[in-house]
């Protein structure tokens, strides 16, 4: 177990992305950001709006290709298929298929995975329960709120049973009931040993779950400390004087 | 040695299938995608009430009527066919994009090639499901206005029937020129780059006729560059009315009317493919 704590699950060396504005004019997103986090640790990227925190996920899921530096994810190239099948993501604002059930979404989720007949079945059924949507499986997702749809989403991202989840805003559009279920269900996965990235505003969520978090900040990791060593009682306050005195002006 | 062979086997099919699976699993979200759009009804609906128009104009002519039920009903079907072709076509990649769907696909161990071919047999089956139900409205429509001796409606249906899957043939070729263009370009723009694809293949016989016309050799070339890149639809059109009309090509023609149109669609699906591999998504 401890060999496998020391191994990363995510390693980045020099990571920089160009990207074009809706006028094509190019800025740096992510500038030279390294990276390195273990197998079973579960980490919190902080940073405002338009810091880089989800092109940051799309390039270690190999949906962006970067401009310089090396990338990878459970010791393969980002995107490639072998780390792909061992990986869950929950987008910021999920998407879906308006016309799929619940049901329906998540059978597709897991054929796309490979997965078929009463194993996968079998697993929808866990997953519903998990995120209480059992009895909304059958309703076409075009009808559910966003807290329901954020619910579908994590369900979606657990289908593959993944060892490395990533998780872009999680308890975005989600009640208070919700956001206790979601950390509940992030808590039962980090007893589970699986390495989960997340991104995250919610300091509050950010101090609660995160063994070690990052500070995004136009683009450049400014910060990054175990988040017992900023604060020991995982206080959110602290956490948020920590963040504000890392970012750049 | 041989229990060897035998596990090896079930490794390829076993591999085989796992390639496949995500093909199946997209090929089913698009069919169901499309065939729960109320557009596709609107447009069946019609489809159905332009048969049974042909019907009510068919009675008013004189001994001309069957002739004009199957005119009527064949250009309802291309027609309404080629429009859900052309607009789903044309959305089919683009729609993904704009709805980020695509980053519920391209987390998950599918390949490009997976993707388009996915994409293109659910439409593709779900304009078989349509075809079918309205060359039934049509057969239909011609037993109410003939019902004659049981024979010559079996024989009138087979007609139909064989002419129908050769405009199914050309819708297929419309889906994956569709297909194409909405890998690169807008919707609007993937429309109009399709129906002037569409357009072109029914003219490209001009381009042999223009070529010979022409003195200067290079433009000769052209001509004959672009008639020969270009899909010739008009023979198929010709052949398609033939048999509406009980004549059957022989087979050398229909062999190769099907071999040109699934070579062009096979190059047109691994053009999508290589497209889309090189595209970064939004």
């Amino acid at each position: 177990m401890n060999a496998q704590l020391s191994q990363a699950a995510i390693k980045v060396t020099n990571l920089v992305k160009r990207r074009e504005t809706k006028l094509l004019k190019s800025f740096l997103a992510i500038s030279g950001i390294n990276l390195e986090i273990a197998e079973g640790v579960t980490y919190g990227l902080i940073g405002p709006n338009g810091a880089g925190k989800t092109t940051t996920i799309k390039l270690l899921l190999g949906l962006l290709k970067p401009d310089g530096g090396e990338i990878k994810v459970l010791g393969k190239p980002a995107g490639e298929h072998e780390a792909l099948r061992r990986i869950g993501f929950l987008p910021e604002s999920p998407y879906f298929y308006s016309h799929l059930t619940g049901r329906e979404y998540l059978t597709f989720t897991g054929q796309l995975f490979g997965m078929q007949g009463p194993a996968l079945q079998n697993r929808i059924g866990e997953l519903l329960h998990l995120v209480s949507m059992e009895n909304k499986a059958e309703e076409r997702t075009g009808t559910y709120s966003k807290g329901m749809l954020q619910r579908l989403g994590m369900a979606a991202a657990l289908v593959n049973d993944p060892d490395l989840l990533f998780l872009d805003e999680p308890m975005s559009g989600l009640d208070p009931l919700g956001r206790m279920d979601m950390r509940k269900i992030i808590i039962a996965l980090k007893e589970k040993g699986k390495t989960i990235f997340f991104n995250s505003h919610l300091l509050p969520d950010v101090a609660h779950l995160c063994d070690k978090v990052g500070v995004l900040s136009q683009g450049k990791l400014t910060a990054e400390d175990d988040l017992l060593s900023i604060t020991p009682e995982r206080n959110a306050t602290v956490l948020e004087e920590y963040f504000l005195s890392h970012i750049e002006a | 040695m041989e229990h060897c062979a035998e596990s090896q086997g079930q490794k390829v099919t076993a591999k085989k299938a796992g390639l496949l699976l995500p093909v199946f699993a997209i090929a089913s979200n698009t069919f169901k995608e499309v065939s729960r759009d109320k557009v596709v009804y609107t447009f069946f609906v019609f489809a159905v009430i332009i048969s049974f128009f042909g019907l009510a104009l068919g009675s008013l002519s004189v001994g001309q009527d069957l002739r004009i039920i199957l005119d009527l009903g064949m250009f309802g079907i291309s027609t309404i066919g080629g429009i859900i072709a052309v607009f789903a076509g044309a959305n089919l990649v683009y729609k993904e994009l704009e709805k980020k769907t695509c980053y519920l696909i391209f987390t998950k161990p599918v390949r490009p090639w997976q993707f388009i071919l996915g994409k293109y047999l659910g439409l593709a089956l779900c304009l078989l499901v349509l075809i079918a139900a309205m060359a039934v409205f049509l057969t239909l429509t011609v037993y109410i206005a003939d019902p004659g001796q049981l024979l010559v409606f079996k024989e009138r249906v087979l007609f139909i029937g064989a002419s129908l899957l050769l405009t199914y043939l050309e819708l297929l070729l419309i889906i994956a020129a569709a297909e194409f263009f909405s890998t690169f370009s807008s919707p609007i723009m993937s429309v109009v780059f399709t129906i002037a694809f569409w357009f072109i293949g029914h003219s490209t016989a001009s381009l042999q006729d223009l070529s010979k016309l022409f003195t200067n050799s290079a433009l000769q070339q052209l001509a004959n560059f672009l008639y020969w890149t270009l899909p010739d639809l008009k023979t198929l059109t010709q052949t398609r009315s033939a048999i509406m009309y009980g004549q059957f090509p022989n087979s050398e023609l229909s062999i190769y009317l099907t071999a040109y149109l699934v070579s062009y669609v096979i190059i047109l699906l691994v053009l999508s493919a290589m497209v889309s591999e090189k595209r970064e998504l939004p």
